[in-house]
C-alpha cells in the first residue's frame, strides 16, 4: 500500500521562514488594527456540526466542505467560513450581551477545492463582525472604514469595491420568476456574461427591469456609476438603495479615499447571507479579491436572535504572497550573537545567554565543542559577534 | 507607461481567428505571426502582450491573474468552470456539444445504466444530472467516436462541427446539448483595477466583430 507520510494533502502546505513570517506579520498588523478599533478576539472551533452551515441563507456546495463524523456518527465539517460560526456564537452564548458587539477573529477556513488548480484548501482569514448597533448606516460606514484601513496596512496599491446586494434582489423580485431562473440570472451577472444574459432576459420580459438587469454587469467604476444607474430605473426602492450607497461613497471620499473606492452594482455573490452593502478589496497583482464582506441582517435570526450585523474577512495568505511578491515582506532576523562555552563552562555560557536574552537580544547558544567550529558556523549564518566564556571571557567580532 | 495588458490566446484555430480580429482592429501582429519558438509576444502599438497557450491553460492563467484577458472556447469554459468574467461572444470557432450514438440504437430505452465516453466529463455529468439521469462516464483522450464502435460506451458527448466524422463512422447526433463559440474572458481583479484599458479594448473588439 502506498503511504502518504512524506507529503501534505493537496491544497495545503508547510510555511517556512520568510513565508511564515510574512503571514504572521499580516495577521499581527490586522489584529492590532482591529483591537485599536475596539474589537475583541473570539476563537471558534475548527470543527462544527454540518447543520451550522445549512440554512436558507447559508449555501455551500456540498462537495466544497470537508466532512467527518463524531463519536455519535453525526456529520461534522471543517469550518468553510468564519462569519457563520460567529453569528451562531453571538446568537447563543452571547445572547444576553449588550450591543453593539465588536468581535474579531484570526483563524483558518477550509474549502475542498478542485484538484490541481493551484488553490489553497486552508486559508487564514482575519476579520471583524460588528453586531447590532442602533444605526446600521453608521455601522456600515465603520466597517468600510476599517476595511480601508486594513488594506492600507499593506501599501497604497489597493482598491475597495462597494455594492449593494439589494439592488439585484429588488430587481429580480419585480420579475416574479422562480428561484432557478433567478439563480441563472445571478450566475450570468456574476460572470459578466452579457451574451447569455441578454438571451435569457429577452425570453422573460422587455421592460425597465430587464433593461436594467442587462446593464448590471457594466455598472461598475467611479462616481459616474450612480448617475448611470439613476437613469436606468425609476423605482423608489431601487432609488433609496442607490442613495444609501451614494451616502457611504461620499462619506468614504470625505475621508480622502475617493481614488481608492470603486462602485460595482453587479456584485451578486453566492454566499447569500448578505442583505445590504457588500464590498471587496483588491491589491494590484493578486488575481482574486483579498477582502470580502458585507451586511447580513437575517443570519443571526436563523440562530434565534434577530439582530443586524456587518463584517468582513481578509485573506491573510493572499496578502502574505503579495508582500513577498513586492519585496515588502520582513526578513527573518539573524541572531545578534552566539555564545560559546569552553569545556567545563556549559552552565556559565547558558547563564550568560539568558542574561542577554532578558536584555532583549537574540542569542544563539553554540552547540559546538571547539571555537573554530563555532566561528565557521557563525560566519556561514551571518552572525557578527561571538561571546566566548572560559577561563577568560572575551568577544570576537566577525 | 503602464504594464502591458497580457492576453492569453488558445493556440491553433482560435489563435488565427483572433489575430485576424486584432489586425482588423489595427494592431500590429507581426511578432505573433512570426513567433518562432517564443511564447510571450509583444503587440507594441496596443501596449499588449500575447501569450500562446493550450485552451485549459488560458483559463488557468486568466483565473490566477497572470494574464488579464483570454480568448478561449465556451467548451473549455464549461468544462473547467473557472472564475472569470466572460465578456464577449467572439462569434468564431462555432460548433456545438451534442450527444451521439450508433445509428438506430435506442439510447433512452431499457433499464440499464448507460455508459458515456467523452473528453468533457464535467459537461457530460451536468447534462445528464439536469435530466436526472444516472450514467457512467468514461474519460477518453483521443477519438471519442471509437468508444461506441468498440462497444465501450452506449453514446458519446463531444464537440460536433459538421458531423462528417460521426456519419463516416455510423454515428448520429440524437440531442444537441449547447452551442459553442470563442469567448473573451477577463480576470475578475484586472477588470476592476484596469477598467479603462480593458473597456477600451473590449469596445474595439466589439466594434470589429
Amino acid at each position: 500500500m502506498k503511504r502518504y507520510d512524506l507529503i501534505t494533502p493537496e491544497g495545503t502546505r508547510d510555511l517556512l521562514f520568510e513565508e511564515c513570517l510574512a503571514r504572521r506579520t499580516v495577521q499581527k498588523r490586522l489584529t492590532e488594527l482591529f483591537r485599536h478599533f475596539g474589537y475583541s478576539e473570539v476563537v471558534t472551533p475548527c470543527m462544527e456540526f454540518y447543520d451550522v452551515f445549512l440554512g436558507t441563507s447559508r449555501t455551500f456546495r456540498q462537495e466544497s466542505l470537508y466532512k467527518l463524523t463524531d463519536s455519535k456518527n453525526r456529520l461534522i465539517t471543517l469550518r468553510p467560513d468564519n462569519t457563520i460560526p460567529i453569528a451562531r456564537l453571538a446568537a447563543t452564548r452571547l445572547k444576553e450581551s449588550d450591543l453593539p458587539l465588536r468581535l474579531y477573529y484570526d483563524q483558518a477556513v477550509f474549502t475542498n477545492n478542485a484538484l490541481l488548480k493551484g488553490k489553497s484548501d486552508e486559508v487564514v482569514q482575519t476579520g471583524i463582525e460588528l453586531i447590532g448597533g442602533e444605526n446600521t448606516r453608521r455601522a456600515d460606514y465603520e466597517a468600510l472604514c476599517t476595511a480601508v484601513e486594513a488594506l492600507a496596512c499593506f501599501g497604497k496599491d489597493f482598491r475597495l469595491e462597494i455594492g449593494h446586494i439589494g439592488y439585484f434582489k429588488e430587481l429580480v423580485r419585480k420579475l416574479n420568476i422562480d428561484a432557478r431562473t433567478e439563480e441563472e440570472i445571478r450566475v450570468l451577472i456574476n460572470a459578466k456574461n452579457y451574451p447569455a444574459l441578454n438571451d435569457l432576459l429577452d425570453g422573460i420580459a422587455d421592460n425597465e427591469v430587464t433593461a436594467t438587469l442587462k446593464k448590471l454587469p457594466g455598472l461598475f467604476g467611479g462616481e459616474d456609476v450612480f448617475d448611470k444607474a439613476a437613469r436606468l430605473c425609476s423605482d423608489d426602492n431601487i432609488k433609496s438603495i442607490l442613495h444609501e450607497l451614494k451616502v457611504v461613497y461620499n462619506r468614504l471620499s470625505s475621508l480622502g479615499y475617493k481614488d481608492k473606492i470603486i462602485v460595482d452594482l453587479g456584485i451578486v455573490r453566492q454566499t447569500d447571507y448578505y442583505t445590504g452593502i457588500v464590498f471587496k478589496g483588491y491589491l494590484t497583482g493578486i488575481g482574486d479579491s483579498v477582502l470580502k464582506g458585507g451586511r447580513y441582517d437575517k443570519l443571526l435570526g436563523e440562530f434565534g436572535r434577530e439582530c443586524p450585523a456587518v463584517g468582513f474577512g481578509v485573506n491573510c495568505d493572499a496578502i502574505a504572497t503579495y508582500l513577498c511578491k513586492i519585496g515588502e515582506a520582513p526578513k527573518p532576523e539573524t541572531p545578534d550573537c552566539i555564545v560559546f562555552g569552553e569545556k567545563g563552562y556549559v552552565v556559565e555560557s547558558m547563564a550568560f545567554a539568558q542574561k542577554l536574552v532578558r536584555e532583549g537580544q537574540t542569542v544563539e547558544n553554540s552547540l559546538f565543542t571547539t571555537l573554530a567550529d563555532t566561528k565557521e558556523y557563525a560566519a556561514a549564518k551571518g552572525i557578527h559577534k561571538i561571546y566566548v566564556l572560559g577561563e577568560e571571557e572575551y568577544t570576537i567580532e566577525l | 507607461m503602464n504594464k502591458p495588458l497580457r492576453i492569453a490566446l488558445t493556440k491553433g484555430r482560435l489563435e488565427k481567428d483572433t489575430v485576424g480580429l486584432f489586425e482588423k482592429i489595427g494592431y500590429d501582429c507581426t511578432a505573433v505571426r512570426e513567433k518562432g519558438r517564443k511564447l510571450i509576444l509583444p503587440i507594441p502599438d496596443g501596449n499588449m502582450e500575447v501569450v500562446l497557450a493550450k485552451a485549459n491553460d488560458v483559463i488557468t492563467y486568466v483565473e490566477h491573474g497572470v494574464c488579464d484577458i483570454g480568448v478561449v472556447g465556451k467548451d473549455t469554459i464549461m468544462e473547467m468552470q473557472g472564475k472569470c468574467f466572460e465578456i464577449v461572444d467572439l462569434g468564431f470557432g462555432r460548433c456545438k456539444f451534442a450527444l451521439a450514438t450508433k445509428k438506430g440504437s435506442k439510447f433512452y430505452g431499457g433499464y440499464n445504466v448507460k455508459t458515456i465516453a467523452t473528453k468533457y466529463p464535467n459537461i457530460a455529468r451536468n447534462f445528464f444530472e439536469s435530466k436526472g439521469m444516472d450514467v457512467e462516464i468514461v474519460k477518453i483522450e483521443g477519438s471519442v467516436e471509437l468508444a461506441p464502435l468498440l462497444e465501450l460506451s452506449d453514446g458519446i458527448v463531444d464537440i460536433v462541427e459538421t458531423g462528417t466524422t460521426l456519419k463516416e463512422n455510423g454515428l448520429e447526433v440524437i440531442e444537441d446539448i449547447c452551442p459553442i463559440s470563442a469567448r473573451l474572458i477577463v480576470n475578475m481583479v484586472s477588470m476592476k483595477l484596469r477598467q479603462k484599458e480593458i473597456e477600451d479594448f473590449v469596445r474595439k473588439v466589439r466594434d470589429n466583430l
